[in-house]
């Protein structure tokens, strides 16, 4: 791919607010610098995209090819992961990885992998291991700003995820959130703002929901089920005092998106826009892409 | 450089002062009651929570009055009050630890093993005793009424926070002025009022000055600690230092940020003398830095009652299985101590005995505490101790060569003590001048001394600044721009 190409992806816009995120985390908020956790989920992470390709790729296009071009996607789920998942066992690591990766592999329907790699991923690794864990409170709530405008700047540069599945998502839970505190208990504003201005729910909002190959295609529905997601999550937080809640809630939301999309047609997401590319390119695009995401 | 390590001093972080956790004393006298450095054992499994509140209330007892929210209706059964001495051990078990190391003389080889020193500060603890007594209104509903130890317990209900203000204030308690912006909230989220008095009649019996803890149990979906209520009558900054026990790990903040206080750093040895006021200086320092909206971990260690070690070194006794079980772990409570046919056979260790220990340490303050404390068993079982090294030198002649070379790896370690001390505790160098110069004992050499240090390394630090970073930082910026001014993408 040509330089400049690289740079429309979109994907590497993701990898490098990502990794801004990440480092944010670990020198200035001081996480427990377990390095050793982050290079097993990208080493993992790697490795099972490799076997996934090997085993299940699409044979007519060389092998190499399909690995490279799938890595930026392998990446972004290894920052996923790195960002949300917490475990001090190894193994629960790995299993993480190959479940992320592995799952867009196998759980697919009509060319779209239906969960969300890395919300599936977590929600595998801490229903199914119990030694892994989600820290909602790991970012504090001191770096809204920077959270707010890189999230933002992320989509602003990108305009390739869907602002619409954000904003209705953070819209319907901050207001739950405002209506219950504020209004109903009479809680002082800034424990409404504590409540709504951790990195974790921006994070969500703007990296992990926005999945553009895992949300509805039609515009209303999508928006739709972005506000019940969140009206659901919002109930389990706040009356069954579930962490994560927005997580567990994705994961179980998203089996419904190939249903949607069949009841509701609409234009199917690409990554490029189409009139630009050559059929020989949107050709390879497709298969490229058909694995992109978190 | 050799260097042995001999022995553990350890330490008292925690002022003794007066302290109550999510409760507020309401006076009926006009005092200044003041609560500073509360204390609380939280021990959780699944859904069942047992929270032990340390009470070191100072003064006339029969002033002393305790509104905690609870959210269920509790029993009888459900309260216990039980020996403080528990409070001590926990502390004194799981506080910021000083280890000790000798570096051996390189010229000659004697040992001295037999030095050892203990440093370990007392936590004095005061208190008198209480009464009270008690009348009901409309409005608010006495849901219970226990007499349990030498409180007098009522359980409240209340449909709004006004009629709860004036039952409290009818019945001679005085309300904080700024309470009532948080009964409201309380009183709608369905919570209980858990109002405790002292009952003196009860009080008497029991010959002693001290109000015990209070121990409730109970089932509920929620845990979290209610500390908005205490801030109600506390000017200023207040500390509280949760004991956790769980049976999976770990437990952490949900909803404010967690980090692990500075640990493992080498510093000066005259800190030694000092080392109670070096961690209040550090602790105090980290938690401007961090913005102050944090939960510190100053403990976590697998406690389970089996051989095992438990820390790294111990400062005390590891908690027994009978204090664990007073602590309200109640996973142990069912061992019969009379049956001894489970000796031969070491306890199959299924994990259900599991007890795990966290140390939290908040301050808390109305601006950068919103909310009340929520948290969650994580099934995090790593090990971690707040623990700083202070070490010996050699002592003797340093005539050999191997002592020169000694003596000036001595010299580079001790700088990098002072400069890791100002880091630390975020003081001026300046500071510790007189400490180090009233307590230079045991020094090899003039030119190693902690006091001659001192004012060269202030010299050097007025030559330097260090403009490497930002300058790299912009460099990197403006090489960035570039790039993407090339891409043409700007």
């Amino acid at each position: 791919m040509h330089v400049n190409q690289i740079f429309k992806d979109a994907r590497y816009f993701q990898i490098i607010f990502q990794s801004i995120f990440l480092c944010y985390g670990l020198y200035f908020l001081h996480w427990n610098s377990e390095y050793w956790l982050y290079a097993t989920y990208f080493v993992s992470c790697l490795a099972t995209q490799f076997i996934g390709e090997w085993l299940l790729g699409n044979k007519n296009i060389p092998f190499l090819t399909r690995y490279k071009s799938g890595i930026p996607s392998v990446l972004i789920s290894a920052f996923g992961l790195s960002l949300l998942l917490k475990t001090n066992v190894t193994g629960v690591a790995v299993f993480a990885s190959a479940f992320t990766i592995a799952s867009k592999y196998i759980f697919r329907i009509n060319g779209k992998h239906i969960f969300n790699p890395s919300a599936l991923g977590i929600v595998a690794a801490i229903w199914l291991t119990g030694d892994a864990w989600v820290s909602p409170g790991q970012w504090g709530s001191n770096a809204v700003i920077l959270f707010a405008v890189l999230s933002l700047g992320f989509i602003i540069t990108t305009r390739i995820q869907k602002l619409d599945v954000s904003l209705a998502f953070l819209g319907v839970f901050a207001g739950l959130v405002f209506i219950r505190q504020i209004i109903y208990l009479g809680w002082p504003i800034d424990h409404f703002i504590q409540s709504v201005s951790t990195g974790s729910l921006l994070i969500f909002s703007f990296f992990m929901i926005t999945d553009p190959k895992t949300i509805p295609n039609h515009t209303v529905v999508r928006i739709i089920w972005s506000a019940a997601i969140a009206a659901i999550a919002f109930y389990l937080a706040a009356f069954k005092f579930i962490n994560a809640a927005p997580i567990f809630v994705l994961v179980l939301a998203q089996p419904l998106v190939p249903l949607l999309d069949r009841l509701f047609k609409a234009r199917k997401f690409e990554w490029a826009p189409v009139s630009r590319i050559t059929p020989e390119e949107k050709n390879f695009l497709q298969i490229v892409y058909s694995r992109s995401t978190m | 450089m050799k260097k042995k390590l001999f022995i553990i001093g350890g330490l008292v972080a925690i002022a003794p002062t007066l302290l109550s956790f999510c409760g507020f004393y309401v006076s009926k006298a006009d005092g200044t009651l003041k609560n500073k450095t509360s204390q609380v054992i939280l021990v959780r499994d699944g859904n069942k929570s047992v929270i032990t509140m340390y009470n070191d209330f100072k003064g006339d007892t029969k002033d002393f009055a305790m509104v905690v929210p609870v959210p269920v209706v509790l029993r009888k059964d459900d309260i216990k009050v039980v020996d403080q001495s528990i409070f001590q051990k926990l502390n004194d078990y799981s506080a910021p630890r000083l280890v000790e190391y000798w570096d051996e003389n390189p010229c000659n080889s004697y040992r001295n093993e037999d030095k050892l020193m203990r440093s370990v500060l007392g936590n004095a603890q005061e208190m008198s005793a209480p009464s009270s007594s008690v009348a009901k209104k409309s409005s608010v509903k006495i849901e219970a009424q226990y007499i349990v130890g030498e409180y007098d317990i009522l359980i409240l209900s209340a449909k709004e926070s006004t009629g709860l203000k004036n039952w409290l204030n009818d019945n001679g308690y005085k309300i904080p002025a700024n309470a009532e912006e948080v009964l409201d909230p309380y009183i709608k989220s369905n919570l209980k009022f858990f109002v405790v008095k002292v009952n003196e009649k009860e009080k008497r019996k029991l010959n002693s000055n001290f109000l015990r803890p209070i121990q409730i149990s109970f089932n509920s979906p929620k845990f979290m600690l209610p500390i908005r209520l205490g801030m109600a009558n506390a000017d200023g900054d207040q500390d509280l230092i949760v004991y956790a026990f769980t049976r999976k790990g770990r437990i952490e903040s949900t909803n404010y940020r967690n980090v692990d206080i500075a640990s493992n750093k080498n510093i000066p040895l005259f800190i030694q003398k000092n080392f109670g006021a070096f961690y209040g200086n550090l602790f105090t320092n980290q938690w401007q830095k961090e913005n102050k909206s944090v939960a510190f971990l100053e403990y976590a260690w697998n406690v389970t009652p089996i051989n095992q070690m438990k820390c790294d070194p111990c400062v005390g006794n590891p908690p027994t299985e009978q204090d664990l079980v007073q602590s309200g772990v109640w996973w142990l409570g069912n061992k019969d101590w009379t049956d001894y046919s489970d000796l031969d056979n070491e306890e199959i260790d299924n994990g259900s005995r599991n007890v795990h220990f966290t140390r939290l340490h908040f301050r808390y303050n109305r601006s950068s505490f919103a909310q009340d404390l929520q948290f969650q068993v994580t099934p995090n079982t790593e090990n971690y101790q707040a623990r700083y090294i202070i070490t010996h030198p050699a002592t003797g002649s340093f005539s050999c060569a191997s002592g020169q070379k000694y003596l000036k790896e001595l010299r580079q370690r001790r700088r990098k003590e002072l400069l890791e001390l100002t880091a630390l505790t975020g003081t001026n160098m300046n500071n510790w001048q007189e400490e180090a110069t009233v307590k230079n004992d045991e020094e090899p050499n003039v030119s190693a001394q902690y006091a001659t240090l001192i004012p060269q390394l202030n010299r050097e630090s007025d030559n330097q600044n260090h403009p490497a970073g930002i300058l790299l930082l912009g460099i990197a910026m403006l090489g960035g721009a570039g790039l993407m001014r090339w891409k043409g993408l700007i």
